[in-house]
């Protein structure tokens, strides 16, 4: 079903938009951080368990000290270092993944509902709707810019495609905007991120990534065509 | 006759046992006793949920539970977990213990006391009461999001016993912290400066402080919900001009100085018990109180890092603090390696717990983290991976010392010890479970499961990893199970333990065990913050007087 790549770290699919690059390579950033600072904090735990185990022949307290000031001083000044530096990287990635783009192929308005969704293309005039138990198909091409607006009419839901490493929340009341640019074809397994009640587990929807040729095909012949109606979906 | 010895000899005239001297009880140390019985069957019940969940999860597309049935299911292991064990055993542990470590006779308000007590237990069970009800209980997670949590079709009267319940519970806690921040500043015996004080009670302290402010916030938003539901408000409906993002913002400026009173006290059990058996004093005391309060007050500006992908909460900010609140925790992991250097480490039950605690916390440090950056947050949020970061902090963080705090004060609380190998067995087992259920959900979530789902497609190696969890969590029932055995063979034996049986630090361990009604016949002078140490080590003592 998926298009992956073998990733080094866990198995963390390696991300099919071009935004998703900066935000793979977050990962890779705080994955072997986080796998260092364990090393050295499971390396000294270690040496204190195996080194200071107390021993047959221990007959006095050992040393009674309490403190180190230097020593403090580098355990707390080396891991401020430490967060600023992820901070300002994880900020620079942030700014580059929400970045919208000046002008966007397509326009695509996500509407999450219980318990589906709702993917509608107004300048093409292409409504796809699914329904509690049929999930729907989203279509979008390679390599262009789509622009989406992701929205609920009811309760909170999130718009998830794992493989993209991305989600954004749909909220009643407010339009969450942001572009993806899908890089490899395939189709891909998308989900309700946020807990909506009965059946959260199940609002899943699929992602084809498809040629530009195939996208003006797609669209021509789904044009006023609905999957199920509006009022349906309601 | 000073007042407190004619208020002492008129109290011991009125010990009394039997149901009804524990239900008028205000003496801490019973209450306490309370606290543990009472937080402990809701751990037990909270677990056995677990076990459901996890019995569900065990294979792919599984329909053993109903969604609405599991619904329910992980909205009350989550209150329960953290409403009504985690946190309030903490408040027990301190309702036994700061008296004690600070030399005082009681709590400042003991009738309070009481009440805070009787709150919490019958906001408990008005949470589970919902199950009672035709619609069942609240089934919209933990945190109870609106507009989902104001519907009223599908959630019904278990909704409301729900908020009820929590409300009664968050006030109970609000006039426990009242009562821990005066009895510190207040009634700490002659000697005991507040540079004096053990961490454990410094950490209950800093955790009353983050309830004071952060409890009522709780307790507000949940009145705004019932207004929604039943009095016609639209506080959370944005169409009738209300807004859905406001519910998210109040709840977790509530929610994210929450998980810090879930893990604040352990931080000071952790503390002590590593101290005792490092045979050491506690390394860098000011650096780390100086931590503590660091994280309490950091605590406070991050709630929104729970919202980054709601898109209403950009402003950089917050992951900057959430960054931020690594480095106090840090530093008290250095300073926990530091008490552990240059000592002679004995590895008897709790300190068996306590390490276990390092090691889980540090993983969920690390996660945490990770999902303070909000591009790694973007794929994290909501995932499996967000369940394997918060279950290493509260689970693997917060339940190990709870084990520990368990292992080590129980001889003070009861006179006897509970048995060390079976002990250590019930570590083996919880600490392998734990790590078997939680450690494969990492990967879980970063290959895209979500959580809160009853069910789950066949994708390639889902079933396996979260079969590897179920088996897990087993294997975590049997250590629980082990140690409920270990209480009934450790209170038929009952081999008196003695006052001191460890050799511990506070003044808890210079009086008897259990302590008389009003805790001490003699204080001994307290010249450092390990005043029983220096009793029974003048020669050190001497030496290392500040």
């Amino acid at each position: 079903m998926r298009d992956r790549e073998p990733s080094r770290m866990m198995p963390l699919p390696s991300g099919a938009t071009a935004q998703a690059v900066a935000l793979h390579q977050m990962w890779a950033v705080f994955f072997w951080s986080g796998i260092g600072v364990a090393a050295v904090v499971y390396g000294l735990i270690a040496w204190c368990l195996i080194r200071y185990r107390k021993r047959t022949t221990d007959r006095e307290l050992p040393v009674q000290f309490r403190r180190n000031d230097r020593m403090e001083l580098v355990y707390t000044g080396v891991p401020i270092l430490m967060v600023v530096a992820l901070f300002f990287i994880s900020d620079a990635a942030e700014r580059h993944v929400e970045t919208i783009a000046a002008h966007e192929d397509v326009v695509v308005d996500v509407t999450g509902f219980r318990w589906s969704w709702r993917f509608e293309y107004p300048k093409l005039g292409v409504s796809v709707a699914g329904e509690r138990g049929r999930p729907p198909e989203f279509v979008l091409p390679i390599d262009e810019t789509t622009r989406l607006n992701v929205t609920s009419v009811d309760v909170d839901h999130s718009f998830w495609v794992p493989d993209f490493l991305f989600k954004r929340d749909a909220i009643p009341g407010l339009r969450n905007v942001f572009d993806w640019t899908p890089k490899k074809l395939g189709t891909y397994r998308g989900e309700c991120g946020e807990f909506c009640g009965l059946d959260h587990a199940t609002m899943s929807f699929a992602v084809r990534v498809v040629s530009h040729d195939a996208f003006v095909r797609w669209a021509a012949a789904h044009r006023r065509v609905a999957f199920v109606s509006h009022e349906a979906a309601r | 006759m000073s007042a407190v010895a004619v208020r002492r000899s008129i109290d011991e005239s009125r010990v009394r046992d039997g149901l009804l001297a524990w239900l008028a009880t205000t003496d801490h140390k019973r209450i306490g006793i309370l606290y543990f019985a009472a937080t402990f069957a809701y751990f037990l019940v909270a677990g056995a949920l677990a076990l459901a969940i996890r019995a569900q999860l065990a294979i792919a597309n599984n329909h053993l539970i109903a969604a609405h049935a599991y619904n329910e299911i992980f909205t009350l292991h989550g209150t329960a977990m953290i409403f009504l064990f985690v946190a309030p055993f903490a408040l027990g542990l301190g309702n036994y213990l700061v008296p004690l470590q600070i030399g005082a006779p009681d709590m400042a308000f003991p009738r309070l006391n009481a009440f805070s007590f009787w709150l919490f237990l019958f906001g408990g069970l008005t949470v589970f009461a919902g199950s009672l009800t035709v619609t069942g209980a609240a089934a919209t997670g933990w945190t109870a999001y609106a507009p989902l949590s104001s519907l009223k079709v599908g959630f019904g009267a278990g909704q409301d016993l729900w908020i009820v319940g929590v409300m009664l519970v968050s006030t109970s806690s609000i006039l426990t912290a009242c009562n821990f921040i005066t009895t510190v500043f207040i009634y700490r015996t002659p000697g005991m400066t507040m540079w004096r004080i053990p961490i454990f009670t410094w950490e209950i302290v800093a955790t009353s402080l983050l309830i004071l402010m952060a409890f009522p916030m709780l307790t507000a938003v949940l009145i705004m919900l019932l207004v929604d539901r039943h009095l016609g408000g639209h506080f959370f409906d944005p169409s009738l001009g209300g807004s859905a993002i406001l519910y998210q913002h109040l709840f977790w400026f509530f929610g994210h100085p929450e998980v810090y009173v879930l893990i604040l006290p352990y931080f000071g059990v952790v503390t002590e018990v590593i101290a005792v058996f490092s045979r050491k004093p506690v390394f860098g005391y000011t650096g780390l109180v100086l931590a503590t309060f660091a994280i309490a007050g950091l605590s406070m500006g991050v709630w929104a890092h729970h919202m980054f992908t709601t898109g209403a909460a950009v402003d950089p900010f917050f992951s900057a603090v959430s960054f931020l609140i690594a480095v106090p925790t840090g530093v008290k992991f250095f300073n926990w390696i530091g008490t552990m250097w240059g000592g002679q480490l004995t590895f008897p039950p709790p300190m068996l717990f306590a390490i276990g605690f390092l090691l889980n916390f540090l993983i969920g440090g690390i996660t945490g983290v990770m999902v303070a950056s909000p591009p790694i947050d973007f794929h994290a949020r909501d995932s499996y991976f967000l369940v394997a970061h918060f279950h290493y902090t509260i689970g693997g963080g917060s339940m190990f010392a709870i084990f520990a705090a368990i292992f080590f004060w129980f001889p003070k609380v009861f006179g006897y010890k509970l048995d060390d190998r079976l002990g250590t067995w019930t570590f083996w087992l919880v600490f392998l479970g734990f790590n078997m259920t939680f450690f494969p959900m990492h990967f879980l979530g970063v290959m895209g499961m979500v959580r809160r789902v009853y069910t789950y497609p066949d994708l390639p190696g889902w079933a396996a990893l979260n079969g590897v969890a179920s088996v897990g969590a087993a294997i975590q029932a049997a250590g629980v199970l082990l140690f409920l055995a270990n209480l009934v063979v450790s209170t038929w034996r009952r081999v008196p333990a003695g006052d001191n049986p460890w050799d511990g630090n506070s003044l808890e361990w210079a009086t008897s065990s259990p302590p008389p009604q009003l805790n001490f016949h003699r204080i001994p002078p307290v010249r450092s913050e390990r005043p029983t140490f220096d009793f029974h080590h003048p020669e050190i003592a001497k030496k290392t007087a500040r």
